[in-house]
């Protein structure tokens, strides 16, 4: 099996606005797509990560004697061993590639084994010997930025306070409640894996599963001291991400191990340790109040939210400020008080998860707007509605939303939508329990609930976010054929689709072929913020009008300057006979429109590009008396601008609703005393197909005119609102309160 | 993984005698627990006998009605079998809500029956556990303890036992026959597993070169009603919170037999001897009434309960468990 | 030790096998076959699934001596040459696939169940693919792959079977 991922081509009629089958499709289901845990090269050898077995801990020696002796054994290396800047994050470097005199997670990376089996590499780093000083962990998120301080400037991340109109507004109706959301893990099936093959002049290129190649090598090479040059990357298969490859895993481990050794290196997380190797979605613990007048509308709103940034700063900053500054909800607030802090403690680190800071404030929004609706006796989608924001609404950043927010439009059409007939009991499987013939039907209780979310797309607070594109048109065999490069990471989404889709329209062609994404080209950005088909979309949009462009001189110098090539669609252009032997080969950067930082004492700024919306209805059945859920349907309505693909569109809806179900009803990362007590897929649940319920979606295209097409992100929307609706109707159904998801059987039953 | 030697059971008796004499010795069947614990490093035995291919893979129907169930039987194919699915639904039920289609077409007989607990520190080399490694210590007990025991524990041990079959053939009164070096023996199901006591290494009465090769069902009664139920936080491949496998005979209106195991909530699958007293002789009608019947009956057994930190939702649960199983068969039209 | 085992229809043997490797690693590492995959190595995702002697299990608990002289098929045994199975089509015209890495192990228990159930009711389609997990799809078109390859399998070639709609 090559390394380098196969070029793909497809040949096929498929615009945009239409569903081609995906250019990998044929080779993901025959086995034969070259994932990154499925590399091999002549003479690797494999790498393995001692890590630390305590949340905190004072490293008082490291012995690696015994560890080198084992037969097969090319090299143990500790932190002394990084030849560059043994720092590395996102946001703060402020993450040691390999620990240096303390530990400040359960799972730290502290020694690396590269031998010649995996086996070998386990036998020899249990014969590492490290002693530890064991200090107490910081665990309680609240009082963190109080703590021992764990970092150089102490435990407060960031704080971000976001204030809008009259502080101390006072309302007729006032809720409040304290909400808490477990920590999520994004649970992609391809475990972390990457292959360094290093150079005969000392650099390294690196086979890697990563959201995002540019600042993978960026920090790869700082902590390797090479010039960026020095370091390539491409991007292997990626078996799902969700935020969790966003940030180095082992791209500096394996590079350092294939160095030193001068073999390629290759290294694959088991789930376990897939646990331990990346960061997860912030837990939080909300506090909000909620003014009303007696009609409904709301008069202010208050919000205290901690998020439990871990041990490493990674994207905490940037979860932060968006859990404040969409902490409201899409609703129209003229007066409010937020403020959100992001701590470090010894608990995993965590950072970029779908929804990213949008999640727990919807769960504690969404739960306040039911509870709100209750003391006003009123239907919780009229109060929704009544207070929903639309195209105009000024945010509590004081930014103006100035495309289509459909938010009232989204709530009536998932309330409109036909109630699933009562179960009958005619299969086992689809009540509570399952198949394990837990419930024949009493006391089942059906619950229905709503709710609706906001998300920010693309990359926020003035961030100087871009994708860059090339796209080369030529005529091979006769017939006329594109090529288009980035750098920006398919995961599965279906961004090389996309890309050829955006092609074909463009240029009128049918055959695209589709590059390896690498770093030879520049930077793609991050496949994450359902940003990918707006920016890179979007640069391959431009990519093809500067073909186009060429295109025009072209039939200018040939003097078929009658056809507007730069204005029309090329339908009626016979492109082989205007291309002859001429190859155009176009790159370009693309932007969206710039956003600013927001101010660090009001909050206040124009912070996002544009907004996603989305809005569910959960239906559930409720066995009061075991404490079982089965969510019987979910449907969803949601606007996305434009469906390039409207299967994917599907897909990403249906796929981030699944998400939203597990966060509601079972998946959390247990943590005791800052260890993490279920790193495995029996221990932590993840929706199966008998969890999951039919779904009826309903997409709006309603078009942003400042994006590409009038798209607007997909991927995160669906993955907000769905965790509040089904809690909303599990409530309904029981009349519990229940304030923290994962709701688990405990907290139906009591103790 | 520690390195070990593989061998090839010849036949039954020499599966026992390979496995004789060896401090670190395993039977190997489907695997599905032992080549996982093996990988993690819980279990590093210096032999393993492979009995996967003895001929103990056949159910045979008895000539009093009962069955006998060879070792090797994978667990699909007993979920399956005819016999199995008309006379003891209650272990049809327990085999189907295991695992995944995938693990129950590699996992046995015997092999479900010796699974090991999933308590998390168990399976955590880096934590202490007097069951992994006896007299280091007991993580569970102060720690994490919503999956843990309610009723048996020791303060050595707090694990559960996860077989949801052997829960089954608790309630069943199932007889394990064994071949030992000493020859061959048959053990009550009921007295095959231990408590944790001051030995929670031992999860069972056998010796390392014990050999289960089968597993007979006495007959049940004409009438005799039985399921299972099995509480989790998921809907399939899910380890039980708590579960419910019941065996009820009523006539004329009166409880004549009744057998009910727990699982989820010990080191072995928990007959619930004391909720059987109460039941046995009460009147039953399929009426509301029986509710306070069976609840006394499932109080009566969990007097006993001693919750930890974190799993006191099992009691009220277990209870609830227990009334709506009996309900179920109480009310079945058969 | 060495061992001899049925690959896709053709005899394989592979020489140094540990005996604590998994039949997964002995696919993906000594055969050459990476296709079945690894995702959490403990029987808890279904990604591994490949038929053992007809029967689909997790290969990643099954022991690789454990297969001496038995058949083993996986997901690159199942088109014939350039043509895709009915399943593994379906699974791309649906949308079954995005990452793709639960995709090998899904294809095979629906190829399974297929065969045992040529037109299986959705129950049913959930219960036999309950042991596979995806993080991608949230299993809805993962369904409809199930269907279309149904009524695809259960109408001859080119007879026009249409696409089950997708709710």
């Amino acid at each position: 099996m090559s390394l380098t991922p196969a070029e793909l081509t497809s040949a096929v009629s498929g615009g945009i606005g239409s569903s081609p089958q995906r250019p990998d499709g044929n080779l993901k289901v025959r086995g034969e797509f070259a994932y990154a845990s499925d590399l091999w090269h002549e003479d690797m050898i494999w790498g393995a990560t001692l890590r630390s077995p305590h949340p905190y801990a004072r490293i008082v020696s490291i012995d690696l004697t015994e560890a080198l002796q084992v037969p097969g054994v090319y090299a143990v290396l500790t932190h002394q061993d990084v030849p560059g800047q043994n720092r590395y994050g996102l946001e703060h470097k402020d993450q040691p590639v390999l620990a240096e005199e303390v530990v400040r997670y359960q799972g730290e990376p502290v020694a690396l084994v590269g031998a010649d089996h995996p086996e070998t590499a386990q036998r020899a780093m249990k014969r590492i010997k490290v002693e530890y000083e064991v200090l107490t962990p910081v665990v309680d998120m609240e009082t963190a930025a109080d703590d021992t301080p764990l970092h150089p400037g102490g435990n407060l991340v960031r704080h971000v306070p976001v204030r809008r109109g009259d502080q101390h507004a006072e309302a007729e109706v006032v809720v409040t409640g304290r909400y808490e959301v477990g920590m999520q893990d994004q649970a992609f099936l391809g475990p972390e894996s990457g292959l360094a093959v290093p150079d005969e002049e000392g650099g390294v290129d690196l086979y890697i599963a990563t959201q995002w190649l540019h600042v993978d090598q960026a920090q790869v090479a700082a902590a390797l001291g090479l010039p960026l040059e020095q370091v390539r990357l491409t991007l292997s298969g990626v078996g799902g991400a969700f935020g969790g490859r966003e940030d180095l895993s082992m791209q500096v481990h394996a590079c350092l191990l294939a160095l030193h050794t001068g073999k390629p290196t290759k290294m694959v997380y088991n789930r376990e340790e897939s646990f331990y190797g990346h960061v997860h979605r912030h837990p939080a613990v909300l506090y909000y109040e909620h003014g009303a007048d007696h009609t409904g509308r709301l008069v202010y709103v208050k919000a205290r939210i901690y998020l439990d940034g871990g041990a490493y700063a990674s994207s905490t900053g940037a979860v932060v400020a968006n859990a404040a500054t969409l902490g409201v909800g899409p609703y129209d607030v003229d007066n409010v008080t937020v403020d959100c802090w992001g701590v470090y403690t010894n608990n995993p680190p965590c950072g970029a998860m779908r929804g990213f800071g949008a999640v727990q404030a919807g769960f504690a929004y969404e739960s306040q707007m039911d509870k709100l609706a209750e003391a006003l006796g009123m239907d919780p989608v009229d109060l929704r509605i009544v207070n929903a924001m639309s195209e105009g609404s000024v945010m509590p950043t004081g930014q103006v939303i100035d495309s289509a927010a459909p938010v009232a439009q989204l709530l009536k059409l998932v309330k409109d939508k036909p109630m699933p007939p009562l179960s009958t009991v005619v299969d086992l499987r689809d009540m509570p329990g399952g198949v394990s013939n837990t419930t024949h039907g009493e006391g089942v209780v059906r619950g229905v609930g709503y709710a609706v979310g906001i998300k920010n797309i693309c990359f926020s607070e003035g961030y100087d976010d871009y994708s860059t594109a090339r796209v080369r048109l030529q005529v091979i065999n006769g017939e006329p054929a594109a090529l288009a490069h980035t750098a920006a990471a398919e995961v599965g989404q279906g961004l090389v689709t996309i890309m050829q889709q955006i092609v074909r329209t463009e240029l009128g062609v049918e055959r695209v072929t589709i590059l390896p994404m690498d770093t030879s080209i520049g930077n793609g950005g991050s496949t994450s913020a359902s940003r990918q088909t707006y920016v890179t979309g979007g640069a391959v949009k431009a990519a093809c009008a500067a073909v186009r462009e060429k295109l025009a001189k072209l039939a200018a110098s040939r003097d078929l300057s009658a056809v507007d090539i730069a204005g029309t669609d090329l339908t009626g252009v016979d492109l082989a006979e205007l291309l002859g032997d001429e190859v155009i080969d176009e790159t370009v950067e693309w932007r969206h429109r710039a956003t600013e930082p927001i101010d660090p004492e009001t909050g206040q700024g124009n912070a996002h590009v544009q907004y996603g919306f989305a809005a569910h209805r959960a239906v559930v059945d409720v066995d009061v008396e075991l404490g079982l859920v089965k969510v019987v349907e979910l449907d969803c309505a949601q606007d996305v601008g434009k469906a390039l693909n409207p299967q994917a569109v599907l897909g990403q809806i249906q796929g981030g609703s699944a998400q939203g179900l597990g966060l509601a009803v079972m998946e959390e990362i247990q943590t005791a005393g800052g260890k993490v007590r279920n790193p495995s897929f029996t221990d932590y649940l993840i929706p199966t197909v008998l969890d999951m319920p039919p779904m009826s979606i309903d997409v709006l295209e309603l078009a942003d005119p400042h994006a590409p097409y009038g798209v607007r992100g997909v991927g995160e929307p669906p993955t907000i609102s769905s965790t509040p609706a089904i809690v909303a109707a599990i409530r309904a159904a029981t009349g519990l309160a229940l304030t923290r998801v994962p709701v688990r059987p405990e907290h139906i039953t009591g103790t | 993984m520690i390195p070990f030697d593989y061998r090839l059971a010849p036949d039954v008796d020499g599966a026992v005698a390979a496995a004789t004499g060896w401090g670190g010795v395993a039977f190997l069947a489907g695997g599905t627990n032992l080549v996982d614990h093996m990988k993690l490093g819980v279990a590093a035995p210096e032999v393993l006998v492979d009995i996967s291919r003895l001929p103990l893979d056949a159910v045979e129907e008895l000539p009093d009605g009962g069955l006998r169930i060879g070792a090797t039987v994978r667990n699909s194919d007993l979920a399956a079998h005819p016999a199995v699915r008309r006379d003891y639904p209650v272990l049809a039920r327990a085999l189907l809500s295991g695992a995944s289609g995938q693990v129950r077409n590699l996992a046995t007989t015997g092999g479900n029956l010796l699974q090991r607990t999933r308590c998390a520190y168990f399976q955590d080399l880096s934590t202490p556990c007097n069951k992994r490694e006896p007299g280091t210590g007991c993580s569970a007990i102060g720690g994490y303890t919503r999956q843990h025991a309610i009723l048996g524990a020791s303060a050595h041990c707090v694990a559960t036992h996860p077989s949801d079959m052997a829960v089954a053939m608790a309630a069943l009164d199932a007889q394990v026959t064994v071949l030992g070096t000493s020859g061959r023996r048959v053990i009550p199901l009921v007295e095959l597993h231990r408590l944790p006591g001051d030995e929670p290494h031992r999860d069972t009465v056998l010796s390392p070169s014990d050999l289960i090769t089968a597993v007979e069902l006495p007959p049940l009664p004409e009438g005799t009603r039985s399921l299972y139920r099995k509480v989790r936080d998921r809907a399939s491949y899910a380890f039980a919170l708590v579960s419910v496998a019941a065996v009820l005979r009523v006539e004329d209106g009166v409880v004549r037999d009744v057998r009910i195991a727990l699982g989820g909530v010990a080191h072995k699958p928990w007959r619930a001897r004391r909720a059987e007293d109460v039941l046995r002789g009460s009147p039953v009608d399929g009426s509301p009434a029986d509710e306070e019947v069976f609840r006394r009956a499932a109080e009566a057994e969990l007097a006993g309960a001693a919750p930890l930190a974190g799993n006191g939702f099992k009691v009220p649960l277990a209870r609830n468990t227990v009334v709506s199983a009996l309900r179920g068969l109480s009310r079945e039209e058969r | 030790m060495r061992v001899n085992v049925t690959v896709n229809g053709e005899p394989r043997q592979a020489d140094d096998v540990w005996e604590g490797e998994s039949l997964l690693f002995l696919l993906r590492e000594r055969l050459g076959l990476p296709g079945s995959k690894n995702a959490c190595e403990q029987g808890e995702c279904g990604s591994c699934t490949v038929y053992l002697d007809n029967t689909p299990v997790c290969s990643c608990l099954v022991a690789a001596g454990q297969v001496q002289d038995r058949e083993v098929r996986t997901v690159e045994g199942l088109a014939d040459g350039d043509r895709l199975d009915p399943v593994q089509e379906a699974f791309v015209e649906a949308g079954a696939v995005q990452c793709g890495f639960c995709t090998p192990g899904l294809v095979v228990a629906a190829h399974d169940l297929l065969d045992r159930v040529p037109q299986p009711s959705d129950p049913e389609i959930r219960e036999a693919l309950a042991g596979n997990l995806c993080r991608c799809t949230g299993y809805e078109k993962i369904l409809d792959a199930v269907r279309l390859a149904a009524t695809r399998k259960a109408a001859p070639r080119g007879s026009g079977a249409q696409e089950s709609g997708s709710r």
